[in-house]
């Protein structure tokens, strides 16, 4: 599903933030990317989304080379790939609904598909009471919770995480955790990067390591740190 | 992939309806800005006609010798006749001129005049002013002529200061043009910068760069015509104020400064168009760099 052959990215200052990485994610997994700030975990998402081309290499998503796809081409990507911030990044003058109908509106969806879609995704992240709300109502976890609709609703082959659970508790945490894990049941290859130590040593699944821009470790149901 | 019109419509008016003081601050700088821009063009135009009019008026005058035979007049008034840049001729005599003279002189100075000893005189229009000095020179010292009067000087001051008018309120047109084009493009930025964060969404659910742009044009378009509509208007007033104290007082350079309808029509057109060109433009232009991946 995912696949980086020799990939290099230097930004323009000299900064080499991924360094001769390879690695295959294949279709239906569940992948946790850890390492510590500035190791390279931002950068790998957004290649992913092609926020940036590398500066070697090939990246393979669903076996088309994304690193040199013409610029019309970009959004159509991105609409196979799903993503969830620590942030959130909902737009707060729209409620709840709203949000996650815009991911399917500027997409083109018709309206027909958005009124039968959103409140079946709503209730998968156990929303569907709170449709009306905005985002200043929330807690941190229901925030997050829309998110992950919105970045769900289209049914994309991947999800990203950027640090989903930087801003919440370990319980909200958890909540959000489970919720990633029914969504990767339904055959969504999930790819989580974070530095929450509590979740990764708890779910023991697959771990990508990353250092300085250098996988140093790719371990199938591993841990946070090394050991045990 | 369509972009749905009813899809752009909502979106932008609400967008309108949210953002409204950035609306009403965009519409107000496209008003000032092609407000001064339309009332520049049209004050070029007014300058233009009364050039015209001025020299559609100019004359040139022949006075003769009192003691001008009846042969060198005929012979003056022949070849006056066949130049061809000469409109008319008129032959005054010297009873006329003696009246005209006690008319425009001050009575000290018309004392010394009497009907014998004033010239008589041919006085030509022209159709073409700046052939005046030509005519001064042919027949000055001609058999019978005492002199020729004609306002070579003052027509070319006047010239002069036109063609510097003009060419001062058009540039005064293109100046104020690409000013109201910086403050619009910088007030539509501005309005853009305010919505990154949808923007920034909008990129990363997939949405393409069109349908991300389309409505900010629309946006565009509708201030950039408000504004423009409103300085239509202006343009309207100025030429409507200009033509009632033109009328009122027709001695005035503002009479003769006069536009036909057909030029302010002409003139508002320019200005709706321009504002829905920076509008459509300035957007496209101003949300370039929040596109560029």
């Amino acid at each position: 599903m995912i696949s980086f052959e020799n990939v290099t990215k230097s930004y323009k200052g000299g900064t080499l933030a991924i360094r001769d990485m390879s690695l295959d994610i294949d279709k239906g997994e569940f992948v946790f990317l850890v390492g510590s700030s500035g190791s390279g975990k931002t950068t790998f998402i957004r290649l992913l989304l092609r926020e940036e081309a590398p500066t070697q290499g090939r990246i393979l998503v669903a076996g088309r080379d994304i690193a040199n796809l013409s610029h019309w081409r970009i959004p159509y990507l991105r609409r196979n790939i799903g993503c969830v911030f620590q942030d959130f990044r909902l737009l707060p003058n729209k409620n709840v609904f709203e949000n996650v109908a815009f991911a399917l509106e500027v997409i083109g969806r018709p309206k027909h598909v958005i009124a039968s879609q959103v409140p079946q995704i709503l209730d998968l992240v156990g929303l569907s009471k709170k449709r009306e709300s905005l985002p200043g109502e929330l807690s941190g976890g229901e925030q997050q919770r829309v998110a992950v609709a919105r970045a769900f609703v289209n049914r994309p082959l991947i999800l990203l995480a950027d640090e989903p659970t930087g801003n919440l508790d370990p319980a909200t945490s958890q909540g959000i955790m489970r919720l990633l894990e029914r969504i990767n049941k339904t055959g969504t290859t999930v790819v989580i990067a974070t530095h929450d130590s509590g979740i990764v040593d708890q779910m023991r699944r697959r771990v990508v390591e990353l250092d300085h821009g250098t996988l140093v470790r790719d371990q199938a149901r591993g841990v946070y740190g090394y050991g045990t | 992939m369509p972009v749905s019109l009813d899809y752009v419509a909502r979106e932008t008016a609400s967008n309108l309806w949210r953002n409204r003081l950035m609306t009403i601050a965009a519409v107000l700088t496209v008003a000032v800005s092609l407000s001064l821009v339309g009332s520049s063009l049209l004050l070029q135009q007014g300058v233009a006609h009364a050039t015209a009019m001025w020299q559609h008026g100019v004359s040139v005058e022949v006075f003769l010798k009192p003691s001008v035979s009846n042969s060198q007049r005929a012979s003056i008034q022949g070849q006056l006749r066949q130049l061809p840049y000469v409109e008319s001729c008129l032959y005054r005599s010297k009873q006329y001129d003696y009246n005209e003279a006690k008319h425009l002189l001050t009575p000290d100075e018309s004392q010394a005049l009497t009907v014998a000893t004033t010239p008589a005189s041919y006085r030509c229009v022209l159709n073409n002013p700046s052939q005046a000095q030509a005519i001064a020179k042919q027949f000055d010292g001609y058999p019978g002529v005492r002199n020729v009067a004609s306002p070579t000087q003052s027509i070319r001051n006047m010239e002069s200061v036109t063609k510097i008018l003009r060419w001062v309120f058009l540039a005064l047109a293109v100046i104020l043009l690409l000013s109201a084009s910086v403050l619009i493009l910088n007030t539509i930025r501005l309005a853009i910068f305010a919505r990154r964060r949808e923007v920034s969404v909008m990129k990363l659910v997939g949405a393409t760069n069109w349908f991300i742009r389309l409505p900010f044009m629309f946006e565009g378009v509708i201030q950039g015509l408000l504004g423009a509509v409103v300085a239509a208007a202006v343009v309207v007033v100025l030429h409507l104020v200009l033509d009632a104290l033109g009328n009122s007082k027709t001695t005035t350079i503002l009479y003769q400064m006069r536009v036909s309808t057909h030029e302010v029509v002409g003139t508002s057109l320019v200005v709706l168009l321009v504002g829905v060109l920076i509008g459509s433009v300035g957007s496209a232009f101003g949300i370039r760099r929040f596109l560029d991946t």
